[in-house]
């Protein structure tokens, strides 16, 4: 099994999109995160879930998880307002991580290494050119190695 | 002096130069003094780790130790929380009444823990009920940073350099209430009234922010009632050992680590997860701290500044505590109070000594105390509470620039500096 045979086909991003629309795409095809690329295609970074999420949950509520619980419930029920008209490049952190990128013949098990040693539930395959062909996800990739 | 005194004051000299300019991590450079002390004979092993006047003073560090060890299962009980919010809704969200409220938990809490833990747990409460209120955080993080830093002056621990002169003088938890806390009341009600003028554009009141405010829940910030009984407990035991440490026999350190372990073994917490929280690289960089300064006092240093110090204050003992405070002061505020008052603690205890340690005598502590703990707030950078609030306020996006910080902090420091030299000067001098 190759990275060809568990890629998929998942809607990418840039990093100028603002990051409303990334979290409705999340949201919409039900995904762990989205794939940055840059003008030409090529995968610049991957953005999770989380990552959009932190950027919606106020600064305070992440240093101390107890005001999280002080705020009444229809304030804490739009606190996705917040993410306002921030872009997906301010969402991705400042750090840069290892950018979880295989081959097309990457194996099964080297993909599940990237994805545990980066933390990432997405990985993205690439062509010689560097350019996306399909992305395997920590869904797809247990489903099939856990098939009878 | 000896070719190894003159070796020990360039080492040491550079190192403050390095800690100064921040170009090195203020924990590599003491350590790296440290090891050079070591290697040039100004000290050595059994004086480094042993000697009560040119060693590790080990006081200090267990003090911090335990007190780091306390608030680490403290925080973990929401009640800090609890406190900020509840008081804050007493304020029926006005906002300079809100910033009194704040003004005030901060100090108070500043006086019975350390500043940098105090503005740690304040700001994200600061944060939302500013959200909240719709009114701008920055003027309420400056005044409750600069609340911190008086209130810390209070107390015996509620600032590092006031234990380290309580260590080197052997001034009671007791002795710091008397003398300094009766004036910090006194700067916090002058500081208020600062506050009303300095942050007047802040104070914008909106009626149905206000009432977003009033539907914070503070009750749901206890997440463990046990944990907040217990630590209750404890902190209250803590704090009146404290008062009573002379009658009870026991070092301040020795009340904090056996509160600490108190706490520790009837919490129920990871022992490892909160010993986690302990501020491990500034208790090592006490330690390397102590060994510098304790070099200077191996090799005779300290004594012939004392000597040079006490021949200039002879005589004019009142002169010397005001230009120690302001001194002192003007110091704080660019450089870090911490190793400051570390080499002044052996030098001030000389002339202590020297003038006969009277009670008059004993107003150069003061003077030291109160000019490092209130000229650190000078500056963005005069106190570790201070850098701490600009990194929270940049975290969170609202970037405070160094004079962004300084034009309210140097007004604050000149005022209350300004209001201690009367007071030193009634109490310990004219009406003494």
């Amino acid at each position: 099994m190759r990275a060809n045979d568990l890629a998929v086909d998942l809607p990418t991003v840039t990093i100028d999109l603002p990051v409303m629309d990334a979290a409705r795409l999340l949201a919409q095809h039900d995904l762990p995160g989205l794939i940055v690329v840059d003008a030409q295609g090529r995968p610049t970074a991957i953005l999770p879930g989380t990552d959009v999420l932190k950027m919606a949950v106020p600064q305070y509520c992440l240093d101390d998880p107890a005001l999280a619980r002080v705020i009444d419930e229809a304030t804490a029920d739009v606190f996705a307002h917040q993410l306002g008209d921030r872009t997906v490049g301010q969402a991705l952190p400042d750090t840069a991580r290892e950018l979880p990128v295989v081959d097309e013949d990457a194996t099964a098990l080297e993909i599940a290494a990237l994805m545990a040693r980066s933390r990432s539930p997405l990985v993205a395959v690439v062509d010689a050119q560097r350019r996306l062909t399909g992305a395997v996800t920590l869904d797809g990739l247990l489903e099939r190695v856990l098939e009878p | 002096m000896s070719a190894t005194a003159w070796a020990a004051v360039v080492v040491f000299v550079a190192a403050y130069a390095l800690i100064a300019s921040d170009k090195v991590h203020r924990v590599k450079v003491v350590l790296a003094g440290a090891v050079i002390m070591l290697l040039i004979g100004a000290t050595d092993g059994h004086t480094a780790f042993f000697s009560a006047e040119a060693g590790i003073d080990w006081n200090v560090l267990f003090l911090l130790l335990g007190m780091m060890l306390i608030v680490g299962v403290l925080k973990r009980t929401g009640v800090f929380e609890y406190v900020a919010i509840w008081s804050v809704k007493r304020a029926r969200g006005r906002p300079f009444p809100v910033m009194v409220i704040l003004v005030l938990v901060t100090a108070v809490a500043s006086a019975l823990l350390d500043n940098v833990t105090t503005v740690l747990l304040i700001a994200p409460v600061t944060f939302l009920v500013c959200d909240r209120l719709g009114v701008p955080v920055v003027p309420f993080l400056i005044a409750e940073t600069l609340a911190s830093n008086i209130g810390g002056t209070a107390t015996l621990v509620g600032d590092p350099p006031n234990i380290i002169i309580a260590s080197r003088s052997g001034l009671s938890y007791d002795d710091f209430l008397v003398h300094l806390a009766p004036l910090v009341v006194v700067l916090l009600v002058v500081f208020i009234g600062l506050c009303r003028v300095m942050f007047r554009s802040a104070f914008t009141y909106d009626p149905v922010r206000a009432a977003q405010l009033m539907t914070l829940d503070e009750r749901e910030a206890i997440h463990d009632r046990r944990l907040l009984v217990v630590s209750s407990i404890v902190l209250t035991g803590v704090t009146v050992a404290f008062v009573l440490h002379t009658v009870l026999h026991l070092q301040p350190a020795v009340v904090a680590m056996i509160g600490a372990l108190v706490l520790l073994a009837s919490s129920r917490l990871d022992a490892e997860e909160v010993a986690a929280d302990v501020e491990w690289p500034t208790l090592i960089f006490f330690m390397g701290l102590f060994v510098m300064v304790g070099s200077l006092v191996n090799t005779g240093v300290i004594d012939e500044v004392s000597r040079t110090a006490a021949e200039a204050a002879e005589g004019r003992l009142a002169e010397a505590t005001v230009g120690l405070l302001w001194g002192s002061a003007a110091l704080s505020a660019v450089v870090d109070n911490i190793p400051y008052v570390a080499t002044m603690a052996p030098v001030i205890g000389e002339l202590v000594a020297a003038e006969g340690n009277t009670a008059q005598a004993r107003s150069l502590w003061w003077a030291l105390a109160l000019g490092a703990d209130l000229g650190g707030n000078a500056t963005a950078v005069g106190a570790s509470a201070n850098v701490v609030a600009l990194g929270l306020a940049e975290k969170a996006g609202h970037r405070i620039g160094f004079w962004g910080f300084t034009k309210y902090g140097l007004l604050t420091a000149v005022v209350t500096i300004t209001i201690s030299t009367p007071y030193v000067l009634l109490r310990y001098f004219v009406l003494a």
